[in-house]
């Protein structure tokens, strides 16, 4: 009792500055962002799965029919509703038109944004920022991708002044199976680490899917295939009883650049959608909405086009500095595995623990809707987070044309 | 100043009787409180200076004290050990009441102000517990569910309790209102939210949540409190439009124990604080003084013959109206005038 006493007299002395930086990020304060519902659609493959009939406009119209629903909020409170999307030049009006008919009233806004891959990360910075700023109270970031309308490539070079004005802007327009050799290349990252962790990769996704871990993430929806109507449920993109053998196997998918990355060990080519809702605290108190966890902050950094796999082993190290972390104080990483060879890359030089690190397998197993992707991450990393009673989330990815963007959760579901 | 030693026990809280004028309580607790006695003295201010009329002992430290209002003889301690007695002065050195319920140390009592037929108890077990000194059982309790460091009834109305407590929360119950889930509590402050005003120095964001150690209400102005705790910044919040504080004081280094608003000026503050200083302050909203208003408070000055953690304050409610009395771990009691550490404007 004498040493509680003396304990308690302690604490009253330790100044609020001197607080360590993971109690600093888990205080729990008015003004935080929080996040009150996190969902995604089951991730279908391009061209030939479950949404290869649903494009873009009713892809965003199904998940934001999803958010109304689910999130029991009155429409009307939701000021602002931000899409990221990559591929898709007509997004903003999809987005403004979808959450008309969804059911958000005429007096809620909506706005795309396009970081390539981390559109859906973006999305969710673009709504937070303006809720922390005061510009609004309540908004709704998307993720959606319809790969299978294809439309994320340059149709033409750029101008030639830009084109011959230095390698850093001529490399942008190299595409990503080009950026992904050259980090096999640059790094030596063979072939078999490649397959091996791709092989990881699917076991992980498979095992999850078979345990029912995905079930909290996926909202499922029904759509038109092929004409009749279909309630989608599950990721498509897992191929149970894949092995390392199996996949050394596939031939190289970018012969003209390399022969490390396959078809087998990169990610594939995905249709689905996320949503995120966010508010202040203060907020989600007052309406009673319940706060799974609490968004800390973003950052992206750049780096040299040719290599823009490495992207999370700049940004990574960027957020965490900001918040005075190490990569110890994390529990979950979802980090986007948009091939093998940067995966592996970033797993090695960021020291991340393979356990922590895309428990549920990643884009290679689940598929990397472009701008869904962002979102995305942060619907898995929440429920693994409350799977395992964890609290803080580390979500990144690498960017097409060399950047790489980096966001922090805490979970407050545990 | 006159000076008054509690050898061997560092004081927690000194009040001043309020039948008496030259009387005055100090609670205190062996080795600063944290393991032995618990000594109750009650002194004289004579013109030989500070005198000890009685003390009473106890078991275990005693970290606050509050005379009764209905009777001019009697008080109670809130103990260690988790017990609230009622000491009579006159009556030999045993209390003549005793309640045993709170499950951890006790940290604040204190007498209703207007229904003085009650008085209530705050302590580490997270509850604030009501009671009438003639029932052997306590009235209610209501739950805070965090250590409460402080509680009290309002000065203006009967049945308004406030507390405030580990979690950074200012609470408000109202102990007419109908039992329910709610527990008799109408309003959550959070203490740690921003302030309505800009304050220079602060930034515009909340800061994180602070224990907070003291409180007290402001005896003019029936809707207006003053919180502090371990940042030390001493906050006012006006009840009718609570979501932040109206007003920061700023300037106590380290965090502050006890507060007490003047009973004769309503803008005037004092403060004590771990930094051994005690300190004068204004909240600026007696604009015929000079103030600025509310909002633009300021320190008026210091007193820091302490040596050790200041502890307790109170105003003296008789004679001249500066004056009041301080005690610290230094086991030392001061008496002194406010009006001589004032600094010119």
């Amino acid at each position: 009792m004498a040493a509680q006493r003396l304990s308690s007299i302690v604490s009253q002395l330790t100044p609020t500055t001197g607080q360590n930086p993971l109690s600093k990020i888990t205080s729990k304060n008015p003004d935080d962002v929080v996040i009150t519902l996190a969902i995604r659609t089951p991730l279908t493959k391009g061209g030939k799965g479950g949404l290869k009939d649903t494009p873009l406009d009713g892809l965003v119209f199904k998940i934001l029919e999803q958010v109304v629903r689910k999130s029991r909020i009155d429409p009307q409170m939701v000021e602002d509703i931000c899409l990221g999307n990559v591929s898709d030049a007509k997004a903003a009006y999809y987005v403004r038109a979808a959450c008309l008919a969804a059911g958000f009233p005429n007096t809620t806004a909506a706005s795309s944004v396009n970081r390539f891959c981390s559109s859906g990360l973006k999305a969710v910075q673009d709504i937070a920022n303006q809720i922390i700023t005061g510009s609004i109270e309540i908004g709704v970031a998307v993720g959606a991708e319809h790969m299978s309308t294809g439309g994320d490539r340059l149709t033409r070079p750029f101008v030639d002044e830009i084109v011959n004005a230095n390698q850093d802007a001529a490399d942008c327009l190299q595409p990503m199976g080009q950026t992904s050799e050259n980090v096999g290349k640059d790094f030596n990252i063979s072939r078999e680490q490649q397959d091996r962790y791709a092989a990881e990769s699917y076991r992980r996704a498979e095992a999850a899917q078979k345990s029912g871990w995905f079930d909290d993430e996926i909202t499922p929806i029904t759509v038109k295939v092929d004409g009749k109507d279909v309630t989608l449920t599950r990721d498509e993109g897992i191929r149970p009883g894949t092995t390392y053998e199996g996949l050394s196997k596939i031939r190289p998918a970018f012969p003209d650049y390399g022969d490390r990355s396959t078809g087998g060990n990169s990610s594939q080519v995905t249709d689905g959608a996320a949503a995120i809702l966010l508010m202040k605290r203060s907020k989600a108190l007052e309406l009673n909405q319940p706060i799974l966890a609490k968004f800390v902050g973003a950052t992206v950094a750049g780096l040299a086009p040719r290599i823009m796999g490495i992207g999370p082993s700049i940004a990574v190290p960027k957020l965490l500095t900001k918040f005075g972390l190490t990569m110890d104080d994390i529990d979950v990483v979802e980090l986007n595995e948009a091939f093998a060879s940067m995966a592996v890359y970033c797993k090695d030089t960021l020291k991340i623990p393979y356990e922590k690190m895309n428990p549920r397998g990643g884009a290679i197993a689940l598929g990397h809707p472009l701008g869904c992707t962002g979102a995305r991450q942060i619907c898995t990393g929440l429920s693994e987070c409350r799977r395992r009673k964890a609290k803080i989330l580390l979500t990144t990815m690498c960017i097409g044309t060399g950047m790489g963007m980096a966001g922090l959760f805490v979970n407050e579901q545990v | 100043m006159i000076e008054y030693r509690t050898s061997g026990f560092n004081p927690y809280a000194t009040k001043y009787s309020p039948f008496f004028d030259s009387r005055l309580a100090v609670c205190a607790g062996a080795n600063f409180g944290l393991v032995g006695n618990g000594r109750l003295y009650i002194l004289n201010l004579t013109s030989n200076g500070i005198v000890c009329e009685k003390y009473f002992e106890t078991q275990d430290c005693l970290f606050d004290t509050a005379w009764s209002e209905q009777h001019e003889n009697q008080l109670l301690t809130a103990g260690g050990d988790g017990s609230i007695k009622l000491f009579d002065i006159g009556v030999g050195e045993f209390p003549v009441a005793g309640w045993q319920e709170h499950g951890r140390e006790v940290f604040s009592v204190h007498w209703g102000l207007v229904e003085k037929s009650r008085f209530l108890s705050s302590s580490w077990d997270g509850t604030v517990k009501i009671w009438n000194p003639e029932r052997k059982e306590s009235l209610m309790t209501l739950p805070v569910h965090s250590c409460v460091y402080s509680a009290q009834f309002s000065p203006h109305h009967p049945d308004i309790v406030t507390c405030v407590s580990r979690d950074s929360h200012l609470r408000v119950y109202d102990l007419r209102s109908k039992a329910s889930a709610q527990n008799h509590m109408t309003l959550a402050i959070p203490i740690h939210a921003p302030p309505k005003l800009p304050v220079a120095g602060y930034g515009q964001g909340s800061v994180g949540p602070t224990e907070c150690l003291t409180h007290d209400w402001n005896k003019y102005r029936d809707s207006v409190l003053a919180t502090a705790g371990v940042d030390g910044v001493i906050r006012t919040f006006d009840l009718r439009n609570p979501s932040g504080p109206v007003n920061l004081l700023t300037g106590h280094e380290y965090a502050v124990r006890k507060l007490s608003w003047s009973p004769h000026l309503s803008d005037v503050l004092l403060s004590a604080s771990y930094d051994m200083t005690c300190r004068v302050w204004t909240d600026g909203s007696n604009v015929e003084q000079g103030g600025s208003g509310a909002g633009f408070g300021r320190e008026l000055g210091r007193m820091d013959a302490h040596t050790e953690f200041a502890m307790g304050v109170d105003w003296c409610l008789f004679g001249a109206e500066g004056w009041c009395a301080t005690c610290a771990w230094d086991e030392r009691v001061l008496v002194w005038d406010v009006r001589e550490y004032m600094r010119p404007n």
